[in-house]
């Protein structure tokens, strides 16, 4: 029997939140305890209730009209705010706006040329985004964030997706065998919020990420990163990185499947 | 040119989650007026604050802002809903866990629209918000914790006591009825 101190492992799970390690025993527990497996039904009955019905408020037009264009007052940020101002880019700004009475324009290119040399001494634009991703992926599958939404379905996925980014991702499971389309997620790339889709290809992960390009459409290049393959090329006005632990020959067919779903949205 | 540049980075950051950021308002609030007043008075305080945006999880930096301002509002027209629920937190075993001998929820599916939104509309607000930011908003437990100010421990109690008390609210047997806060047919009920 279930006891009051499962209660809250019971709803992380439902919610998928939990850790590999507890959620593998919560699945463990599931199979053996029929009482456990009514309740955890009846939690995603209710997730289900609420998400399918509570009603959304979305922004009233006039409160839109209202903050756009020029009606918040803007204020220059306070000396409080420059002390809560936390995080380099944050520092950044403050020092610029500090020193914008005396040469704002001679200060601006400083900076400008700071951070150019910065980014020119810690790596090109393409590393820092291959590195990006590596990281990224690594961190949705350390158990911590895979899915902002849970679903299989596309149709629950893009409109999720795109009402959150501003575009509109190509989303489709994969016509292969072994793929399983575990949900997206909202993740942050190359400066930009860009759309992750999450599959599972037999025992792994895999993350493709999708963001606006104006580059031309191109071939997939292919390369190792840290043990990870990783594809990358631009697709209908689109930038794809998708990225796993999966062995070559299966990544490749993740790589066209992927290019065979996006050619169809 | 600063404000400029200000102002181009306030609307990227902000404005793409004006909705999230009224929808949570409209949920604390329960009222359209006072949550667009809300709204107001925090993208004006977001826009105070930009400089000090980190660049990552724009929504949830905003949503926080959304909140606090809530919270003082809140505070101030609506004392009385200031219940300091954290004497709840550690009863929440008692409360949130069905014991088996329980008629199965069957009923619980039959809920519409209505129901479900008074019934959230009726949670105290502190279990309000968290069932709101994860079922309405997708957010994630962390994302969570940042927004409402407290431990993941206590966001997983307060979703657990949150469902507890839907669970109760939407199963019309015997079960005792949820409390009514004040104004509290005001929310989503009508809408």
């Amino acid at each position: 029997m279930s006891t009051p101190h499962d209660d809250r492992p019971i709803d992380a799970f439902v919610d998928a939140e939990l850790d590999l390690k507890s959620r593998l025993e919560m699945e463990q527990r599931l199979e053996d305890d029929p009482a456990l497996r009514e309740r955890v039904d009846e939690l995603l009955r209710l997730k289900e209730l609420v998400r399918e019905h509570a009603t959304y408020h979305a922004a009233p037009d006039a409160l839109r009209r209202r903050l756009t264009a020029s009606a918040v007052p803007l204020q220059t940020p306070s000396r409080t705010a420059a002390v809560a101002a936390v995080g380099a880019v944050g520092a950044a700004v403050q020092r610029w706006l500090g020193w914008r009475p005396l040469a704002a324009s001679l200060s601006f290119a400083v900076v400008l040329a700071v951070a150019a040399n910065l980014a020119w001494l810690r790596s090109s634009n393409d590393e820092r985004l291959t590195n990006d991703v590596v990281a990224s992926h690594v961190r949705s599958t350390l158990g911590e964030h895979l899915v902002d939404v849970a679903s299989s379905d596309h149709h629950t996925v893009k409109p999720f997706l795109s009402s959150r980014l501003g575009f509109s991702p190509p989303v489709d499971e994969l016509r292969i065998p072994g793929s399983v389309f575990l949900g997206g997620r909202v993740d942050y790339l190359d400066g930009r919020p860009v759309a992750a889709l999450v599959y599972r290809q037999g025992e792994h992960v895999v993350n493709s990420f999708v963001w606006p390009s104006t580059a031309a459409d191109n071939t997939p290049s292919l390369s190792t990163e840290r043990g990870f393959l990783t594809a990358h090329w631009s697709q209908g006005g689109m930038n794809h990185w998708v990225i796993s632990d999966v062995n070559r020959v299966e990544f490749q067919a993740v790589v066209q499947a992927v290019q065979v779903a996006s050619g169809e949205r | 040119m600063s404000d400029d540049e200000d102002r181009r980075r306030f609307e990227q950051v902000a404005i793409p989650h004006l909705d999230a950021a009224y929808n949570l308002a409209r949920w604390l609030t329960r009222n359209d007026h006072d949550a667009q007043d809300v709204v107001q008075e925090a993208l004006v305080r977001a826009a105070r604050y930009i400089g000090g945006f980190r660049g990552e999880g724009a929504r949830a930096w905003l949503l926080q802002i959304v909140r606090n301002t809530c919270y003082s509002w809140l505070k101030e027209n609506r004392p009385v809903e200031k219940v300091a629920l954290d004497d709840f937190d550690d009863a929440w075993q008692d409360i949130a866990a069905p014991s088996a001998d329980e008629p199965p929820a069957v009923a619980m599916r039959k809920a519409d629209r209505a129901q479900i939104d008074t019934a959230i509309a009726s949670l105290p607000v502190a279990y309000r918000e968290v069932l709101v930011l994860r079922e309405l908003e997708d957010l994630s437990y962390n994302d969570i914790a940042r927004i409402a100010g407290i431990p993941v421990g206590t966001v997983m109690s307060r979703l657990a006591r949150a469902r507890g008390l839907m669970r109760s609210a939407l199963t019309p047997t015997a079960r005792p009825q949820l409390r009514t806060v004040s104004r509290a047919t005001q929310g989503g009920g009508t809408s």
